[in-house]
């Protein structure tokens, strides 16, 4: 039976990682909201996040925070290209949309050996934004990294909620995703609006990449399992609010910590899709999915 | 068609007649290798080692006075398509001999049909499993036991740490080096008091390595390459475990230096002194080793710059040895090529140095194992 402090511990693990899928989850829903599409090239944000910011970093010698906020915009801006040179054409000549999903497949695999090109296959990493730590409490141990992500992620998910809820072109995101043709019929820019959500979803996965590159690494490969779990979470979480994603990011993250506890590592993905199973069994919208229908 | 066309179009015909006859004179190297698939990366720097070694032994008037060709074929890392490739540069290609990559089982699946047909194949990966297979290859790769006796050793005579905790992936070579690490542990001493797993792409350690620290570990015995060993660092550091010893895998280069450049001298590896090299060739103090190194490091600079070294200097080295079996049996014909290797008795290469003989398939017979830390960027020796 495991210890009080390691199932503790397991815990604060699974909540931090837990964040940062959720943060990718939201990313799934603001595109998939907008458009009705699923997105699978979201977790290349995520790796494109880390890397940008590992440049600016080490190579520029720019600060974190500014690097941060550079990467974020600059992955926004491939999301646009990636709307606007891939998804817009597809859309406008009206593919069907297992074959805009499939592209997204593509788009990944094209942004990957573009970045091995370019940038090479190695693993980065760079310090925590705060140096030292962690912060023991008793045996626990907090890295001071949890902590900028636990706010970071609050900040955006409070961000979030108050732009689809407050400002007109978030209103105008939700129309789309309530009825584009409704929305497109009121005047609402519906291509403009497919662009803002695969600029939003973009920042906030290049913001969990660089939030979690400080406690792993980043390379051209870590979008993929980002993006699998981002989407587990987004499922869990029912596709519907920013809280509701982040909330099934935070149990998908919880979850594995605590299989690799009870089960070992080995079945941390069993367990994790175990639980996804029985969510959709019993609440096949997932456990949000039919509280809410926002963004 | 005026006469000036007709003499052009005459000799350009005569000079395409002449190409196969060229390539015929060439002494053909055939190479399977997983260049996409799982082992795209160490068999990406197996062929950067033949690529260089040819260009090398070309470049002093070739073998018998005939050009080296490398014939590389993908076999995108699956033992089925080894087998097609394997074929189709037997029968296509007429290759003289095989030189080929760390993909174990396409190596195996090809093994019968290559010994039948009585070609050498000098490989980076273990011999096959068959005796009548093995006689006709011979392996470049370290035995896995060495990488665990270098870093045990280390831990005896170095520190006083005596209880270990062992953290592998669920790879075949892994689950491997895991049955060696367990039984070895006690020839040094030690005691292995926890036995965590990972997979590859897991995003946190924390559980395992915090189970490992709580079993009283003084260090963890990490079985298992790739980028995870970095993400083992970061938690350790964010776990605030500024005690503990991390003792990687050997690696490639770039990830070594991104888990050292987290831990400093917290992280350790075994590492073969010609990775070391790269930084500094006057890790290497033997002279006839320095003398194979010195000519694979300048050559493997100017052509791939910073790339890791250690695999393509020992795929280098078996190109060396291939060229001097062949100018000792003055042939190129299977037999006679194998006969003359395995007399070529001690030979010191750039990668390490070799034993090969008629009972002696695996070459490296002496652990080439040091080690290494980073420090300011580089890989430097552990002293």
């Amino acid at each position: 039976m495991p210890s009080s402090v390691e199932l503790i511990q397991s815990l604060i693990n699974g909540v931090g990682i837990g964040l940062v899928y959720g943060l990718v989850a939201i990313g799934f829903s603001v595109i998939y909201n907008a458009s009705g599409i699923v997105n699978f090239a979201q977790g290349v944000f995520v790796m494109l996040g880390g890397m940008f910011a590992h440049t600016l970093l080490t190579t520029l010698g720019i600060p974190i925070w500014l690097s941060a906020i550079v990467s974020t915009i600059a992955v926004a801006g491939v999301g646009i290209l990636v709307q606007i040179l891939i998804i817009t054409p597809m859309w406008v000549r009206k593919a069907p949309l297992f074959a805009i999903i499939l592209a997204t497949l593509a788009i990944q695999l094209l942004i990957e050996q573009i970045i091995i090109i370019t940038l090479g296959d190695q693993p980065r990493t760079f310090p925590s934004f705060t140096p030292g730590g962690p912060l023991k409490i008793g045996e626990i141990a907090l890295g001071y990294q949890l902590f900028w992500i636990l706010g970071c992620g609050a900040l955006m998910v409070y961000a979030l909620t108050q732009f689809f809820n407050r400002t007109r072109m978030g209103r105008a995101l939700r129309a789309c995703s309530q009825n584009a043709e409704a929305a497109a019929l009121l005047g609402i820019p519906v291509n403009r609006m497919l662009m803002l959500s695969f600029a939003l979803s973009a920042a906030l996965g290049a913001v969990a990449g660089i939030l979690i590159t400080p406690t792993q690494y980043t390379a051209y490969s870590v979008g993929g399992p980002f993006g699998i779990n981002g989407f587990i979470a987004a499922i869990i979480g029912g596709f519907g609010s920013a809280p509701a994603a982040l909330i099934g990011g935070i149990v998908l993250g919880v979850v594995q910590s605590g299989a690799i506890v009870f089960f070992g590592a080995g079945f941390k993905n069993v367990v994790a899709l175990t639980v996804l199973l029985i969510v959709l069994l019993f609440f096949p919208n997932g456990l949000f999915g039919g509280l809410a229908k926002k963004a | 068609m005026n006469v000036k066309t007709t003499l052009a179009a005459a000799l350009a015909a005569s000079a395409f007649a002449v190409l196969p006859a060229t390539a015929q004179d060439n002494i053909k190297i055939g190479s399977s290798l997983g260049l996409t698939g799982y082992g795209s990366l160490t068999d990406g720097h197996w062929r950067d080692g033949l690529e260089i070694a040819i260009a090398a032994v070309n470049a002093k008037g070739g073998v018998l006075g005939k050009k080296l060709e490398l014939i590389a074929e993908d076999n995108k890392s699956t033992p089925q398509q080894a087998v097609v490739v394997y074929r189709k540069m037997m029968s296509d290609d007429k290759v003289s001999a095989f030189d080929s990559g760390c993909i174990s089982a396409g190596n195996f699946a090809a093994a019968s049909f290559v010994s039948k047909a009585k070609l050498p194949m000098f490989l980076c990966s273990i011999l096959p499993r068959q005796p009548d297979e093995q006689k006709w290859a011979f392996s470049f790769l370290p035995p896995p036991k060495f990488e665990v006796d270098a870093r045990y050793d280390y831990l005896k005579s170095k520190t006083e740490v005596r209880k270990i905790g062992l953290l592998a992936d669920p790879s075949p070579y892994s689950l491997l080096m895991r049955g060696i690490a367990e039984k070895a542990a006690a020839e040094f001493g030690l005691e292995v008091v926890a036995n965590e797993t990972y997979q590859q792409d897991d995003s946190d350690f924390s559980v395992q390595i915090g189970r490992i620290n709580s079993a009283g570990a003084g260090a963890i015995i990490m079985l298992g390459q790739g980028n995870a060993v970095v993400t083992v660092a970061n938690n350790v550091k964010n776990l605030g475990l500024n005690k503990i010893l991390v003792l990687g895998s050997i690696n490639e280069r770039d990830i070594l230096v991104a888990t050292g450049n987290v831990l400093g001298e917290q992280f350790l590896f075994p590492s073969p002194l010609i990775q070391l090299a790269a930084d500094d060739i006057n890790v290497i103090t033997k002279p006839e080793s320095r003398a194979a190194a010195e000519p694979f490091i300048s050559a493997m600079k100017a052509k791939f710059g910073s790339s890791d070294s250690s695999m393509a200097s020992r795929a280098w080295d078996s190109i060396m040895m291939m060229a001097a079996a062949m100018k000792k049996a003055n042939a190129t014909d299977g037999t006679a090529v194998r006969d003359a290797f395995e007399a070529l008795g001690h030979y010191d290469g750039a990668g390490a140095s070799y034993d090969f003989s008629k009972e002696q398939h695996v070459g490296i017979t002496k652990n080439p194992y040091v080690m290494a830390l980073v420090k300011d960027g580089k890989l430097v020796l552990k002293k």
